[in-house]
């Protein structure tokens, strides 16, 4: 197949045919829009950056849509060495194609290594689409909505990881940006996706909402508490991709594409967590409002792997006040919970 | 809290010139200084850029240093082992300062730029000139027990409550930027202001401009961080201190230190520190520093108690420096850097 085409492919070019991961054909998607996706990175809903993305083109073309659904639904990974990207011409590298319901190429971007790709980028280019007659090839929200939407996602990664690299930061890509701004409606919401608990929700919030707010006024998950509101008790403490953060200074809008956990998504169906059992079995608690976020926090504690010694927990610990002093409890419950949590 | 809109930033470049285009905008990074503070109504902004999506979250060696990215987190900084290996000073005030939480949140880059704790600059009903420029400044007659011993103003005697600020200082970092008008490179000893008769302005950043990193220049010295306060964990420095020491054989090469909880900025202390070159390390050579670097402190009515805790605070640091004094604790952690025990279960031995 990498022999079909020697020049790359140009916009208003015929995409032929050719088969796709999941063994379909590419002809078979013809009728809808589709974005083809190039990336060596393997797309990891898990992956802040890339589900974020996600769920904002999702949001911006497919109102209907959780980003689960869609990449459950209708989703290809392709790979940078495959034929497909000969064949695209884009063999070992980034690139995002957009392909129209006629088969043809409507944009193409190739990202060199290292280059960074915004959202904005993206969305400005599908937006150019839309805003055409539909005759003239544009493309509709609706017909957006069926289309194979793939890992747009993935082109913002590379940089992104934290590893230690002598050049970085690195500069940005300058382009000029013409994306349209985040759809406000007239009561000043916009739509929020959480993802709490592994599950997908959907909000229509005001950008001031914190995040303790969505999770228990609008979600009514109200076992992530309120004590000061102003980050100063660790009552609100929550997992926000796995390491414990105050709620209550986070703004929903900010946490979309994040994996949420609060207490009520921490015991595995009926099997409590180790340290939710060491918490009953030391007593660890009097009145209970602050245990979901001593709770959170030391999970975290145990995964975070620095604190062993009493002192070293009540530290790491300092973040979360008792206003009943169950201190000693906790931290016996903390101790305990940790020997079972390594020995497990 | 205001209303306010708000947008992800798509790149740096964007993000620069929609804030330099509009007055009323403000970035927001890990949000737990302007959360808090919006939710005070102190800051009222009407469009907020989030920027914790940009890719500035690396950290890693640069030019015989260490470049951390604007967005890479407290605790990642705290914990990255070439900071606890070659600047354990660092880590050490970054550990000593706010909670696990707030540390996995706070950014390299807003962790400076974090407003004053002064409890009415936080309060919307009284007078401040640094929320609201003329008002006045009500803690100059006020309650001013945490309030600035150097270099206030009539206008404002609010301090700096970052702990890392100090460290930063100390070590003398350099504040990569990016603003509408191209990069700057900005000694971290010139990025805080002093108030004067301009206290609204915290740094020398213009409107709209981002860090993009903060540099740590080479340092092959010994760097520790000491701070008192009010409860063992989890408070603000009441006065801290960071030491930046180079030795060469048993005699001091070079010297930074660099005070918190006592000024506007991290306060630098240039002819203490040039008091100490060429000399071998005594507790005597210390205390006579200490007493010079407090020479000029001017105590407010409630916070004359800074100064000899500041100058204990600081032959204490320069002791355990300079390995007179053992450290409290394992260097580039919390325990190393808390003057009198961490959550109060350690007994004090010096
Ligand atoms: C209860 C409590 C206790 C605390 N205790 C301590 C303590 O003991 N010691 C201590 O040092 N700190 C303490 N803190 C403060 C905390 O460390 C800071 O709030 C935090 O470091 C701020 O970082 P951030 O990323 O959350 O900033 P944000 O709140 O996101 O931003 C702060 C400011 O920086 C600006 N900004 C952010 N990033 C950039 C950028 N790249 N370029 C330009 N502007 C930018 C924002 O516009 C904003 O004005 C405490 C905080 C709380 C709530
Ligand atoms: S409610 Fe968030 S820290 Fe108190
Ligand atoms: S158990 Fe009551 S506040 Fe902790």
């Amino acid at each position: 197949m990498s022999q079909l085409l020697s020049a790359p492919l140009q916009i208003g070019d015929f995409v032929s045919d050719c088969s796709l991961p999941d063994g379909s054909r590419l002809f078979e998607l013809r009728g809808r829009p589709i974005i083809l996706a190039f990336a060596p990175e393997a797309w990891n809903p898990a992956h802040t950056y890339q589900s974020e993305l996600f769920a904002q083109l999702l949001r911006d073309f497919n109102e209907g849509a959780t980003f689960i659904e869609a990449c459950t639904d209708d989703w290809h990974n392709f790979d940078t060495a495959s034929d497909l990207a000969s064949q695209f011409g884009v063999a070992g590298k980034r690139a995002l194609f957009l392909v129209d319901e006629h088969g043809i190429l409507r944009w193409k971007i190739e990202v060199e290594p290292n280059e960074v790709i915004s959202l904005g980028e993206v969305i400005a280019a599908l937006e150019q689409l839309k805003a055409k007659p539909q005759n003239a090839g544009g493309i509709s929200r609706r017909a957006f909505l069926s289309a194979t939407l793939a890992a747009a996602a993935v082109l913002s990664l590379p940089l992104l990881e934290a590893k230690a690299d002598p050049q970085l930061p690195k500069p940005e890509v300058a382009r000029e940006q013409n994306a349209p701004p985040a759809p406000y409606d007239s009561s000043g919401t916009i739509p929020v996706t959480l993802r709490v608990n592994g599950k997908a929700r959907k909000l229509q919030l005001e950008p001031r909402v914190a995040l303790l707010d969505a999770l228990r006024e609008y979600l009514h998950l109200t076992g992530t508490k309120k004590g000061c509101d102003h980050g100063q008790c660790g009552a609100c403490t929550v997992h926000i991709d796995g390491e414990r953060q105050l709620s209550c200074l986070t703004l929903a809008v900010m946490s979309q594409g994040k994996n949420i956990t609060t207490i009520e998504g921490l015991a595995s169906g009926d099997n409590l967590h180790p340290v939710q059992s060491a918490f009953i079995k030391h007593d660890a608690f009097q009145c209970g409002y602050c245990t979901p976020g001593q709770i959170m926090s030391a999970t975290a504690l145990i995964k975070e792997g620095h604190a062993h010694t009493d002192a070293e927990i009540r530290e790491s610990m300092s973040g979360n006040l008792c206003r009943c002093a169950a201190y000693p409890n906790i931290i016996a419950a903390i101790k305990e919970a940790q020997g079972e949590v390594r020995s497990a | 809290m205001h209303p306010f809109q708000y947008e992800r930033a798509r790149n740096a470049k964007n993000a620069v010139s929609t804030v330099a285009q509009n007055p009323t905008a403000t970035f927001i990074a890990g949000g737990t200084s302007h959360v808090d503070l919006m939710k005070e109504n102190v800051h009222r902004p009407d469009l907020v850029v989030d920027i914790s999506g940009l890719p500035l979250q690396s950290i890693g060696g640069h030019d015989g240093g260490i470049r951390i990215g604007a967005n890479v987190s407290n605790t990642q900084v705290a914990y990255h082992p070439d900071i606890v290996a070659r600047y354990p000073g660092l880590s050490e005030a970054i550990l000593a300062g706010a909670s696990a939480q707030i540390r996995n949140m706070a950014t390299t880059a807003g962790n400076p730029l974090q407003r004053t704790r002064c409890p009415y600059f936080r309060d919307t009903t009284q007078a401040c000139n640094k929320r609201e420029p003329g008002t006045g400044c009500a803690a100059l007659t006020g309650i001013n027990r945490v309030h600035a011993i150097f270099g206030a103003s009539e206008a404002c005697v609010a301090t700096h409550p970052s702990d890392m600020a100090v460290a930063l200082s100390a070590l003398d970092a350099i504040v990569q930027t990016r603003g509408p008008r191209g990069n700057r490179s900005i000694p971290f000893t010139d990025f805080h202001r002093l108030p004067g008769n301009m206290p609204q302005l915290d740094t020398v950043l213009q409107q709209g401009e981002l860090i993009t990193s903060i540099d740590l220049p080479a340092f092959s010295g010994r760097s520790h961080y000491l701070k008192a306060r009010d409860r063992a964990s989890y408070a603000f420095a009441l006065v801290s201190c960071a030491i930046a020491l180079e030795m060469n054989g048993g005699t001091i090469r070079r010297a930074r230190i660099a005070l918190g909880g006592v000024a506007h900025k991290p306060w630098r202390t240039p002819e203490a520190e040039a008091m100490l070159v060429g000399k071998t390390p005594s507790e005597v050579l210390f205390r006579d520093v200490a007493r010079a670097a407090f020479a000029h402190a001017k105590p407010l009515e409630h916070n004359a108690y800074k100064v000899p805790l500041g100058q204990n605070l600081m032959v204490r640091a320069l002791m355990e420096t300079s390995g007179l004094l053992p450290l409290q604790g394992t260097p580039g952690t919390a325990f190393a850097s808390s003057a009198g025990s961490v959550a109060g279960i350690i007994p004090l031995s010096a």
